[in-house]
């Protein structure tokens, strides 16, 4: 019984592969692409630059760039279609390639992933309109992995928290919509948050909207695409801001010190060449021979690399040993036991594993030697020291004179305002004298034009005064506003001292010794009996009465979510009782094992709670008890880490002479 | 006849408005679950206030857009301000999309719904796009000015941080005259690195007089900004340090 699973990545990535395909196949003759550069890495993702050859593209260019050259008839743009800026820059080079070229050329536009109206109107305005053909490229969903889909939308934290743009929850509806539309509806939908709750009320609002397009008229897909699913059990909705220090934190995991450290875009990164030596390997595409930065691709398929990718880093040095060690073994036994040409040609047979396995274990080796320079640096155990002491409960004010010399020291900017807005979040903002000095002292250490900077800190609630004047602060009544960590560290059991790195029993290994927030939520849905036994003292009386895992829903943790930023809601999606019984039957028993927990992220997640969410879901697989065997898939509009988080309201203006 | 699927009430609603029945064909309108198919006509029946709500309602930014843009184009800017500012939705993206298009447009905005603060950053994020320094100043005194009669504390600290701005600036300027020789381009020897100090923060203006041992100077900025003593040791342990490597 292996039923076509929800959320399949392959298919994903197999369905945007043909569509985009489909569309060129539409333009004859060979062409010249442009491409916004954000959308480069999806594409890389999706289909090989050799495919994109076959099928008749000649040479890229990135829209930012403004360089298309006349040398093919055909230009074909592949741009998002939800800005105005890039919409805008479209039509400029349409009108440039016009003025300067000696042949007429035929424009083709695919908007990613639809076509807007204020796209229409900006490129009629500039007069373009009529000689661009313009489709659809509906890519939503990119998978990242085999349980990590996300929107790739790069600017999703700045447009949510700071311009207050709703596009990418609309863009996540959709996209959630697609799925539903294809495995039912989710039966539960659950979260956390303002902006989770916007995009479950959307979700059922484009509900009645299909069901009104579904007119007698124009025959669609049947009522049954719209019943609840039977392969997945529910989608839980978190919001970002419900919990910002998680995202702020240093990571600690070997992906998240990598993102933190190198950057990872799209399931790439850039190393310098002197670290990880210059020589192309098999397997890797592209042939970049004398440049400075080397692109690695990371991803789970390396196993070597899906072994490391989640642990804490304080054992990858081990576990790098030990793979070492296994590959040496291996190879050197099997070389002195093969005698027989028969053995000899098995070993030979497999080779090329080893060599591979040897090629990845001497990038992660060098990989991780750079990673622990970064660790071993003295700034870096200062930051971790007062993270650390903040999430612990430690009073802030001691932290102070650390942060100060940090910036004495000329730190980077955004390592001490994440240190700062980790302080202003887990407490509720604060003191007004303290936040005043350190905002004259960040001014005068990097310059007046952080005054921006500051003030869009303070738009996106990161960093405010105690008590919070009437700027910044969301009018919401007071119980919500913001999330309260004094109580939620008790009652969640945020904070683990006892934290065991090497072989981890708590989630709260990814930070060595915090358990995500946002992480803990979704563990007080899906997991509610393993986490009630962690949280020792309140969970003797409860842990009796709730030994019914189908208690679902935030119930037994009404009281934590209490203290957590936001709306909470828990919605039951249920379909017309025929269709319903029509599917049951045409399903068999399918019973609650083996479906598919959906969790998206509003305004983006971290690689340590993915990691985190990885380990619950081990854990829900191995035991026949409390999971059932359940699957959880990650959706999010994009992955962040805390530079980004509070680089997107970094002023990068400055005087000039 | 509502509650059952697949009947389009948009195109009832279109005929009800043919036949010049307005009202009838807005209440009609409420049953249509498809705020794509909505707002258009309601748009065409001129109903502008719920057109704008029936798009905010669908979260489709895009027909949100379309819904101002055209707002925009038919109504003075008053009243136009008017209309959005009481939904917050609208404001945003008035605000975001007018930050990358139409500065004016979002200072009239900012004016009329009294956000000082946010009306003088804009005119410090317009004194760093400016290319010569004496645009700037003028930029930064209107930011400044902009919050002279508020009494909210976060403006006052504003104000204070963008007058140490212009402050800070006449004094690299200064140096710069001072330091980088005479306009002809020639420079004391030993200040070959001696670059603009212009657009530098305070600490790195200390940091880089301490380093070409102008330590008078170097004084002056701290007294001058009351930079603590602990802040200043620490700049000035780093600048030897760098000192001594360059040379």
């Amino acid at each position: 019984m292996a039923p076509i699973a929800p959320f399949n990545a392959s298919e994903i990535t197999e369905k945007a592969r043909r569509d985009l395909l489909r569309l060129l196949e539409g333009i004859r003759g060979k062409k010249n692409l442009v491409l916004e550069k954000a959308l480069a890495g999806p594409l890389n993702l999706l289909v090989k630059f050799s495919t994109l050859q076959e099928y008749g593209v000649d040479k890229p260019f990135f829209l930012e760039n403004d360089n298309v050259d006349s040398s093919q008839r055909n230009i074909v743009f592949l741009v998002r279609g939800e800005k105005s800026t890039v919409i805008s820059a479209v039509a400029d080079q349409i009108k440039r390639v016009r003025r300067d070229s000696q042949i007429e050329h035929e424009f083709s536009i695919f908007w990613v992933p639809r076509r807007t109206t204020v796209s229409d109107q900006i490129l009629e305005e500039a007069g373009v309109l009529g000689e661009a053909s313009v489709s659809e490229w509906p890519l939503y969903f990119v998978p990242l992995a085999d349980d990590v889909m996300s929107l790739e939308l790069e600017d999703a934290v700045e447009d949510l928290y700071l311009r207050k743009d709703p596009t990418p929850v609309y863009l996540s509806a959709k996209a959630l919509m697609l799925q539903q539309q294809k495995y039912g509806l989710f039966p539960r939908i659950i979260g956390k948050g303002d902006h989770g709750k916007r995009l479950a009320d959307l979700l059922i609002r484009m509900r009645t909207e299909v069901a009104a397009g579904e007119a007698p008229s124009n025959t669609g897909p049947s009522f049954l695409g719209l019943t609840p699913s039977s392969m997945i059990d529910s989608l839980i909705i978190i919001d970002r801001d419900v919990d910002f220090p998680t995202a702020l934190l240093t990571q600690l995991t070997y992906e998240g010190l990598i993102d933190e450290v190198f950057n990872i875009s799209a399931n790439q990164t850039e190393v310098d060449s002197s670290i990880v030596g210059a020589a192309p390997q098999p397997g890797q595409t592209g042939s970049a021979s004398t440049s400075m930065k080397r692109k690695i691709v990371i991803d789970q398929k390396d196993e070597l690399y899906s072994t490391l990718s989640d642990v804490n880093f304080a054992i990858v040095g081990n576990m790098l040993n030990k793979a070492a060690r296994r590959l040496q073994s291996s190879t050197e036994r099997n070389q002195l036991a093969a005698k027989t040409t028969s053995e000899l040609r098995d070993f030979v047979a497999k080779l090329p594993g080893y060599q591979a396995e040897q090629a990845s274990l001497k990038l992660h080796t060098s990989l991780a030697e750079e990673i622990i320079k970064f660790t071993h640096s003295d700034v870096f155990t200062r930051s971790l020291e007062v993270q650390q002491n903040i999430m612990s409960g430690t009073d802030p004010t001691t932290q102070h004179e650390t942060i100060t010399e940090l910036i004495n020291r000329d730190v980077p900017l955004s390592a001490i305002l994440r240190l700062l807005c980790l302080e202003s979040t887990t407490n509720a903002g604060m003191r007004h004298k303290d936040l005043e000095a350190f905002k004259r002292t960040v001014i005068q250490a990097y310059g007046p034009q952080h005054i921006l900077t500051l003030s869009s800190l303070e738009k996106m609630n990161l960093l405010q005064p105690r008590g919070g004047s009437g700027l910044g602060v969301t009018p919401a009544a007071k119980p919500g506003s913001v999330t309260n960590y004094t109580p939620l560290r008790k009652s969640l059991r945020l904070w683990d001292d006892e934290v065991n790195e090497v072989d981890p029993n708590d989630i709260s290994y990814a930070f060595s010794g915090y358990a995500p927030l946002s992480v803990r939520l979704i563990q007080s849905i899906i997991q509610k009996q393993t986490l009630a036994n962690i949280i020792k003292p309140p969970s003797d009386p409860r842990a009796a009465a709730q030994a019914n895992p189908l208690a679902q829903g935030l119930r037994v943790f009404d009281d934590a979510t209490k203290y957590v930023r936001g709306a909470t809601f828990d919605q039951r999606q249920t379909g017309e009782e025929k269709a319903v019984k029509a599917r049951s039957m045409l399903n068999g028993n399918h019973n609650d094992a083996m479906k598919t927990i959906v969790v998206f992220f509003v305004g983006g997640v971290t690689r340590a709670e993915i990691a985190a969410l990885r380990f619950i879901g081990n854990k829900l697989k191995e035991v026949g008890g409390e999971g059932r065997g359940s699957r959880i898939v990650i959706c999010c509009t994009n992955v962040i880490t805390g530079g980004s988080l509070v680089g997107s309201a970094v002023e990068k203006g400055r005087f000039r002479a | 006849l509502h509650g059952r699927p697949g009947i389009s009430f948009e195109e009832i609603a279109r005929a009800a408005y043919d036949e010049g029945r307005v009202r009838l064909a807005t209440e009609l309108l409420n049953y249509e679950p498809r705020a794509g198919k909505q707002v258009p006509l309601l748009l065409s029946m001129k109903e502008d206030n719920i057109a704008l709500d029936k798009a905010i309602e669908s979260g489709d930014t895009d027909l949100i857009f379309h819904v101002l843009h055209h707002l925009h184009k038919k109504l003075p800017l008053a009243s136009f301000f008017r209309v959005i500012n009481t939904r917050p939705v609208a404001t945003a993206l008035v605000e975001s999309s007018a930050l990358d298009q139409d500065r004016n447009l979002l200072k009239d905005l900012y004016y009329q719904d009294d956000r000082r603060l946010d009306g003088s950053n804009l005119l410090l994020t317009e004194a760093l796009a400016q290319p010569s320094l004496s645009a700037a100043h003028d930029k930064l005194k209107l930011a400044s000015k902009y919050l002279s009669d508020s009494r909210d504390p976060t403006a006052q600290f504003q104000r204070q941080a963008l007058d140490d701005a212009t402050k800070l600036l006449r004094l690299q300027e200064q140096f710069d005259k001072d330091l980088l020789g005479s306009p002809g381009g020639v420079t004391s020897p030993g200040l070959t690195r001696g670059t603009s100090l212009v657009g530098l923060s305070t600490h790195d203006t200390i940091f880089h007089l301490l380093r070409q041992s102008h330590t008078k100077r170097a004084a002056k900025v701290q007294s001058e900004f009351k930079i603590p003593d602990k802040t200043f040791t620490w700049l000035r342990l780093r600048a030897l340090v760098s000192a001594r490597h360059w040379t």
